[in-house]
Order: C-alpha cells, then sequence, then structure tokens
C-alpha cells in the first residue's frame, strides 16, 4: 500500500535534487547491489579495515587507554606541527584558487581547440610523478639553481639567497602539484553556467565586473567549494613534496606519521596522530560548509 | 603442482557449451593467480626482501642467480626502502601471514627486541660457525648473519680547499677556518649528526654513547645557518655535491665512491666516520625457512661473490678473505685495514634502540625552532 506513495517520494525528491533522469530507479534492487558490490568490497578491505585498525590500535597499543592521545597533547611539538599543517594546507588551497580560477575561467571561454589544448597542459603535469616536479623544484630554487643564477646576474642580489627548505617553497611545490585538482571543478561549474544568464545580464546594463561578481562568481561556487575541499584535504597528507623542498624544518602531520610509522614503529601513536588529523580535517570540512551554505550557490553541493 | 586438473584448462573442447567455456576459462584464470600469488603452489623457492636498485642488481648477478643454478631454489624478490620492509615484516608476523623469507635490517635495528620478537634466532645456525676466524668478528650471531659494514663519512670539495680540506669533524663545524655551505642528512634517525656535534665539541668517541643530546643540539644551533642541504636521500646529496649545494658534506660512502668515479674533485675522511652494517634476518615462521638456510649458507660460504658485490657497491665485507679478493682500487676506497677500522665510530645499538623516540622528538623539536 506504501509503495506508490514512496516512489512518489522518492521520484519528487531525485527530480528536486538532479535534473538527469532517475537512472539508479530503472534497475532492480539485486541488480543494483550486485553492480556496487565490487567497489563496495574494495574500499571495504582496502581501505575501511585497514584504516579502523590503525585508527583503533591508537587505544589498544601497547595497552589499553588514552595514553597515546595524552602525550600527544601534553607535546607542544605535535600541536604545532599540526596547526603548521593546517596552515600550509589552507595556504595551497588559496593559492590554487587565485591561479586556478582564471584559468579555469579562460578554459570555459576559448574555442573548443584551444580550450582542449589547454585542458592538455594543465593534465600533463599530473602524469609526472610528484617526485620528478619536487626535484625540479629543487633544480630551479637551489643555492646555485635557476632563480640565483638570473638574480645574481642581473646584480639584484650580491649572495645567493635561500629559496629552498622553506616554507615558501613548499606551499609553491605543493600548489603546482594541487593546482589541477582546483582548476578542473571550476572548469566544470563556469562550462555549466547557461551563456544567456550572462548576455541577459549584459543586457540589463551590467558591466563586465558586475556580470562576474553577480553571476558568474555565485554560480560557480560549488566547482569552487570542490576544487577547495580537493585541494584542502590532499595538501594535509602530503608526504614527499614537504620532505624533499621543505627540509627538516618545515615538518607536516604526514612526515610525523611516516616516522612513527616505519621509523620508531609505534604503530599505537601513528594511529592516535592519524586520528587527531582525520578529526581536525573532519571539523574543518563541516565549518567551511557551514560558513558557504550561508550562499544559495552552495546548496547545489551535495 | 597446480590444484585445478590441466584438461580443465583446454578450452577447445567442443562439446562444452560457451557459458561453461566461459567459466571454466575464469576458474583457470582463477587458478593461475593463486598460484602466482601464493608461493606454496610454485616449486623450490625463497623470497627475499631487497631495497632494489643497484644493491639487488648486484646480489642477482653474484649471488641470487648461482645459487639458482646450484640448487634450483628460485630467488623472487620483493623491494621496498629499508624502513618500508622491516614495517611490512611486522605486519606480516603481526597477522601470522608470512610471505617473505629474507630480508635485511640495518645492525642497529637488528639488536632491537622488536627484530628478536619478529625474527628467528640464529644462534643455532651460527654454531657452525664459531670456529670460522676468517669472518669479522660477530658477524654472525644471533640477531642474523652480517652482509657487509658501509659508512657515512666526512667529504669536501678539493676545488674550494686547496691548500687543504678539513680532516675531522671538529673542522666540519668550524665555518671560520673552512668557510662554505654543509650537507647534513635529515632522516629519522639523527644519532649520526648528533654525534658528529659532539665529536667536534671535544667528547672523546670512547664516551661519545649515551648521546648527551642537549650538548649536541646546542652545538648544532651554531652550525644550522651554514647548512645548505639537508638530504633525505642518496640522490640528492650526490646532485647536491655536483652543484655545489655544499662544499663539506657527511654523506654515504658509496655515494662519494659514485662521485668521486665520475671525476668530481672529492675527497673524504674515513676518521671517526659511521660504521653501520647490515644484516640478514631470517623471519619467523618464514614459508620456505630451509631454503633460506640453504641460502646464508651459501652467502657466507662465498667470498670471491662478496668481493665482487662489495668491490661494486663499496662496502665491507663480512669475510677478511673476501677484502683481500676485492681489486686494489676497491679495496682503497672501504675501511678494511684494522687501524683504519678501529678508528670508525661504532654505534651503540643497544641505547640508540632504548631512545629511538627520544631522539625523534628532540630532533623534530630542534628542527622547528
Amino acid at each position: 500500500m506504501t509503495t506508490p506513495m514512496r516512489i512518489g517520494k522518492f521520484a519528487g525528491r531525485a527530480a528536486a535534487s538532479m535534473t538527469s533522469s532517475p537512472s539508479w530507479r530503472q534497475y532492480p534492487l539485486g541488480v543494483s547491489v550486485f553492480l556496487i558490490a565490487p567497489l563496495c568490497l574494495l574500499l571495504g578491505f582496502g581501505f575501511v579495515y585497514p584504516v579502523g585498525r590503525l585508527l583503533g590500535q591508537s587505544f589498544f597499543a601497547p595497552e589499553f587507554g588514552l595514553d597515546n592521545y595524552r602525550r600527544l597533547l601534553e607535546t607542544p611539538l605535535y600541536l604545532r606541527v599540526l596547526a603548521r599543517t593546517v596552515f600550509v594546507a589552507l595556504a595551497v588551497m588559496s593559492a590554487s584558487l587565485v591561479l586556478g580560477y582564471p584559468v579555469a575561467l579562460a578554459m570555459a571561454r576559448l574555442r573548443r581547440g584551444l580550450s582542449n589544448l589547454v585542458m592538455a597542459c594543465v593534465l600533463l603535469p599530473l602524469w609526472t610523478s610528484a617526485l620528478v616536479r619536487s626535484y625540479a623544484w629543487i633544480v630551479i630554487l637551489q643555492r646555485r639553481g635557476l632563480v640565483n643564477d638570473v638574480l645574481l646576474a642581473s646584480g639584484v642580489i650580491s649572495q645567493p639567497i635561500k629559496l629552498i627548505y622553506t616554507e615558501g617553497a613548499v606551499i609553491l611545490a605543493m600548489t603546482h602539484v594541487l593546482v589541477p585538482f582546483m582548476i578542473l571543478p571550476v572548469f566544470g561549474a563556469i562550462r555549466a553556467i547557461q551563456p544567456e544568464l550572462v548576455q541577459a545580464a549584459r543586457n540589463l546594463g551590467a558591466g563586465k565586473t558586475t556580470v562576474f561578481a553577480k553571476v558568474l562568481l555565485p554560480l560557480s561556487l560549488p566547482g569552487i567549494f570542490a576544487g577547495c575541499l580537493m585541494t584542502f584535504i590532499l595538501a594535509l597528507g602530503f608526504y614527499v613534496t614537504p620532505a624533499l623542498v621543505g627540509g627538516p624544518s618545515s615538518l607536516l602531520m604526514a612526515t610525523l606519521i611516516g616516522q612513527q610509522t616505519t621509523e620508531t614503529l609505534d604503530w599505537g601513536f601513528a594511529g592516535a596522530l592519524s586520528t587527531v588529523l582525520l578529526c581536525v580535517t573532519l571539523l574543518i570540512v563541516l565549518l567551511f560548509r557551514k560558513a558557504l551554505s550561508y550562499n544559495r550557490g552552495i546548496s547545489n553541493v551535495a | 603442482m597446480s590444484i585445478v586438473p590441466v584438461h580443465l584448462c583446454r578450452s577447445n573442447n567442443q562439446a562444452i557449451s560457451a557459458p561453461r567455456a566461459h567459466l571454466n576459462f575464469a576458474t583457470c584464470l582463477l587458478a593461475f593467480s593463486i598460484a602466482a600469488a601464493n608461493p606454496s603452489f610454485a616449486d623450490q623457492q625463497i623470497v627475499i626482501a631487497t631495497t632494489g636498485g643497484t644493491w639487488e642488481r648486484q646480489m642477482r648477478e653474484h649471488f641470487f642467480d648461482p645459487f639458482t643454478k646450484e640448487t634450483g631454489i628460485k630467488v623472487v624478490t620483493v623491494s621496498g626502502t629499508g624502513t618500508e620492509n622491516v614495517a611490512r615484516v611486522k605486519a606480516m608476523v603481526a597477522t601470522g601471514k608470512i610471505e617473505w623469507d629474507l630480508y635485511q635490517a640495518g645492525e642497529i635495528q637488528a639488536a632491537s627486541d622488536l627484530h628478536r620478537t619478529l625474527n628467528e634466532d640464529m644462534t643455532a645456525f651460527c654454531a657452525d660457525y664459531l670456529a670460522d676466524k676468517d669472518l669479522l668478528p660477530d658477524a654472525c650471531n644471533r640477531s642474523g648473519v652480517l652482509s657487509g659494514y658501509g659508512t657515512t663519512l666526512m667529504v669536501y670539495n678539493t676545488e674550494s680547499f686547496p691548500k687543504g680540506g678539513p680532516s675531522n669533524w671538529r673542522d666540519f663545524f668550524d665555518v671560520e677556518r673552512y668557510p662554505g655551505p654543509r650537507a647534513l642528512p635529515n632522516f629519522n634517525d639523527p644519532w649520526r649528526v648528533m654525534a658528529a656535534a659532539l665529536l667536534a665539541d671535544g667528547v672523546e668517541p670512547k664516551v661519545l654513547f649515551p648521546l648527551d643530546v642537549d650538548r649536541a643540539l646546542k652545538k648544532l644551533n651554531d652550525l644550522r645557518p651554514h647548512v645548505g642541504l639537508w638530504w633525505k636521500t642518496g640522490d640528492q646529496s650526490t646532485q647536491g655535491f655536483r652543484t655545489g649545494e655544499y662544499v663539506i658534506g657527511q654523506i654515504w660512502q658509496t655515494r662519494a665512491a659514485a662521485l668521486k668515479q665520475e671525476g668530481q674533485p672529492l675527497a673524504w675522511r674515513q676518521d671517526q666516520a659511521f660504521l653501520v652494517g647490515d644484516r640478514w634476518a631470517l623471519i619467523k615462521n618464514a614459508p620456505n625457512r630451509d631454503n633460506a638456510i640453504r641460502f646464508l649458507r651459501y652467502f657466507l660460504d662465498h667470498p670471491d661473490a662478496q668481493a665482487k658485490v662489495c668491490e661494486a657497491l663499496v662496502c665491507t665485507p663480512a669475510r677478511n678473505s673476501a677484502a683481500m679478493a676485492m681489486g686494489e682500487a676497491a679495496r682503497a676506497m672501504v675501511p678494511t685495514s684494522p687501524e683504519v677500522f678501529d678508528r670508525l665510530i661504532k654505534p651503540d645499538a643497544e641505547w640508540i634502540n632504548a631512545n629511538t623516540q627520544l631522539l625523534i622528538e628532540r630532533w623534530n623539536e630542534w628542527n622547528q625552532q
């Protein structure tokens, strides 16, 4: 008796939340389950189970209790590194947005062929390993690297300045790696904006800046949000780049977790560090969403 | 030795309908993948975790392949970084699914309690070698079989110091007399850096351990602005020398030898270099334990092959006779003579193991200042 009602409710919600056809309803439940089972199994065994075990160990290794967390909170080093990690991730995210948004906007406006070319240029670096790109930055920033050579030759400086092994170098190199993750969702969002909206705004007398501020930017917010989220979360877990470009003084959480898993083999404490990083990440993402959800544009983001 | 009858894998059977054929094909695929993944289906073999690269190539040429030829036992290698391998062994023992037989542990790691809980006690195996005077002292002990020694030493650029370079760690820290950027390792086991600082500060090698961490870090404070390269990988240390990132550095002997061979103006000091060995460890309940034991015997009984490997990798082999068999040029590069050997700094493994957490925490803190 309730079946038609339930379908009606589902259909209503589906229609409200998406404009495309609700294809998931075209398959019987069994088939749907069968189709998603491989991914669920893979995630379950390959991700949820081991991560759960590691996080669980933080309460049980070496013995049951909160000792690992007490140590983490009592040593100023760990909280300082956590704060630095969040700061670096935010800086990388902001830099990616500032550098990535104009590229995405240009890509959306270009002719198809040119736009594909730019797309290829954006995607190409993704195929090179982070290790290679880190070394490339070392070559550019080192004491006798490209930048110092140019500055020395032009007489701007008399002694090579320290560029590598600084926090700035870490942020720069990480931004380079992560900027495609900002460009792609923003590009998608801008592409989806109907050109008629821009034309209408222009017809009604809006200038270019107003069109951008009142039409393009608000409508591309879902893309911005997705891009920021991806770059921020990826930046929180960066390991190779900061280790190579940042030197010992730029410790980030991933490096600390690596030390505890492979060097001291204290997996209980590694689990505690991971748990705290995970919780802080989730918290920040929630705050982020809350702050942005005041804007209507964001309601499109699931 | 496949568990699936071979006739099932013949797909040209006309009587089988199409779906059945597919099913059979899938079964065969599955069987093959199981056979490939599970060592126990294969013929005689051993699984050795390596650190890849040149080391593995040399070992394959001089040990693995000749061993297979002589005994018919296949050597399967799995590669990862040294510390990753230990972490994986720990996970294997914890879950009771041992897939490897042998791996190499650093000498310091090999002296830890954890190492003993993960690996078999080799005392019984070593009993056969007690009378063998050709082996270096302690080359075979309960933790495993010594594979070879390497050093971390001081190198400098001879072009930067035409009148003679620094000769010890005191000079390394003396930036007035020997100006120029320095290179130091940026690892998660900072004892070498701290030990160098203490030696520079006038601590006698005999009383170096236990390390006075406070004093070492205080000494390092002065040097910090002059460190041009904190290297994380061996490649960084070689590349840094080529491009002049540093003129005096603490790097691995292997890398120093490579730089010299390519004609770089590099000289090194073996005096007070840090000696660290690698040990073959046999994991408890290893699937091919008997074959692994055979391999270890083969390894110890072939000084010529040891000499070849150490010639290529610049290491000190476990046997004196192997050291003698090395070429003149190669022998000059490694500490083989007793006089030089005595002047090396040998880490106090027990103290380092007991203080790993403390060392890392103090090191991290110092770096954040």
